[in-house]
């Protein structure tokens, strides 16, 4: 149940670490998994142990996305349970988002993390191939 | 003079004094007691209120309900549920497998693994089993790459092929249903090494039974890792 204000996890290398749900598009009621939604970056993800002092790729080089940036997102895991229709029921521990362009692509270039199958219905295939594993 | 007058502006009022004559005439034979011996002269229109008078009030036919269901049916609910398991687990060890009464059953706190149709399994502590007759389901907690993921399984779903507890629970838990493993105190977190060595163990075992030889298994186990 994702609505104006929920903070996300964001589970891709783009740069954001935390967003906060700022418009669920084309739908009235509270978004779930393999929803579009808006978000602003809040907080940033320090690259310090990986990028840090091997490469010369400073924080804002790295960081594809900075803090106040808003940008398109699609929902990959929630903590409210959501009901398949073979009668399963499928939950997980926080609320992540994946962060998108305006056309649809994955802005990050790898996901870590699980992420719900249901995004293999609502068509977004390029994030489930990226994400080491659905269910 | 009046009279005259309206029969020649509206010539159809003549009718309408004849009527009030023979309405006066049926309040009459209304006010005499109605009986089959003394039946009043019929005078023009009134004779059809007479003959409904004197034949009393129309019988309505009635039927009998059909035979009730109820007598062959003492509990439709428990029967459709007998059947409904009959087809979704014949062997019955479903049912057994989570039975109050079976002491090797399956219990809260177990783990578990699902073997699903599609392919791939899932395992996790059984947080609580949700004993509702076909709708039976339980519910497994798991990390998956360091989330915490909850699943509920119908039991008898043809999309569940087999459920098998991996390891159970040294002491039996006190409580029904073990919410309180969510919280970061309790959480055991990732169960997924003990669950891929249960599955390597019992692969061993299935390739002993059928070939002898390492490097069968080694085989086996290369298959069973990817």
């Amino acid at each position: 149940m994702i609505q104006l204000k929920t903070m996300l996890n964001c589970i891709d290398n783009s740069g954001a670490a935390v967003v906060e749900c700022a418009k669920v598009l084309r739908m009235k009621k509270a978004a779930g998994i393999g929803d579009r939604i808006v978000v602003v970056v809040q907080k940033q993800r320090s690259f310090g142990p990986e990028s840090g002092p091997g490469s010369s790729v400073s924080i804002s080089a790295a960081n594809k996305v900075r803090r106040g940036d808003i940008r398109h997102a699609v929902i990959v895991r929630t903590a409210k349970q959501h009901q398949r229709p073979d009668g399963s029921v499928v939950k997980f521990d926080d609320n992540a988002c994946v962060l998108i362009n305006k056309s649809g692509d994955p802005i990050g270039s790898r996901i870590n993390g699980i992420v719900g199958a249901e995004l293999r219905n609502k068509k977004w295939s390029k994030i489930l191939s990226l994400a080491p594993m659905h269910l | 003079m009046a009279l005259n007058l309206s029969s020649t502006m509206r010539p159809l009022s003549c009718w309408k004094s004849i009527f009030r004559s023979t309405r006066c005439v049926r309040q009459l034979t209304t006010a005499t007691p109605p009986s089959a011996s003394t039946i009043p002269p019929r005078i023009g229109i009134s004779a059809l209120a007479e003959r409904s008078l004197s034949a009393g009030p129309k019988k309505i036919k009635t039927y009998p309900p059909p035979p009730s269901a109820r007598v062959h049916f003492k509990e439709p609910i428990s029967d459709v549920t007998a059947a409904q398991l009959t087809t979704l687990d014949p062997t019955g060890a479903r049912t057994r497998m989570f039975a109050r009464d079976n002491s090797d059953a399956a219990k809260v706190g177990d783990i578990l693994l699902v073997r699903q149709r599609n392919g791939d399994p899932f395992a996790g502590v059984c947080l609580n089993i949700r004993r509702r007759g076909v709708d039976t389901g339980i519910l497994l907690r798991n990390q998956l790459t360091r989330v915490g993921v909850e699943m509920w399984f119908k039991i008898y779903s043809p999309n569940v092929e087999g459920i098998e507890v991996v390891q159970r629970r040294e002491k039996r838990a006190r409580r029904a249903r073990l919410y309180y493993m969510r919280q970061p105190k309790h959480d055991v977190g990732s169960v997924q090494n003990i669950v891929l060595q249960y599955q390597r163990r019992s692969a061993v075992l299935r390739s002993g039974g059928e070939v002898r030889g390492r490097d069968a298994n080694s085989g086996k186990r290369k298959g069973k890792k990817r």
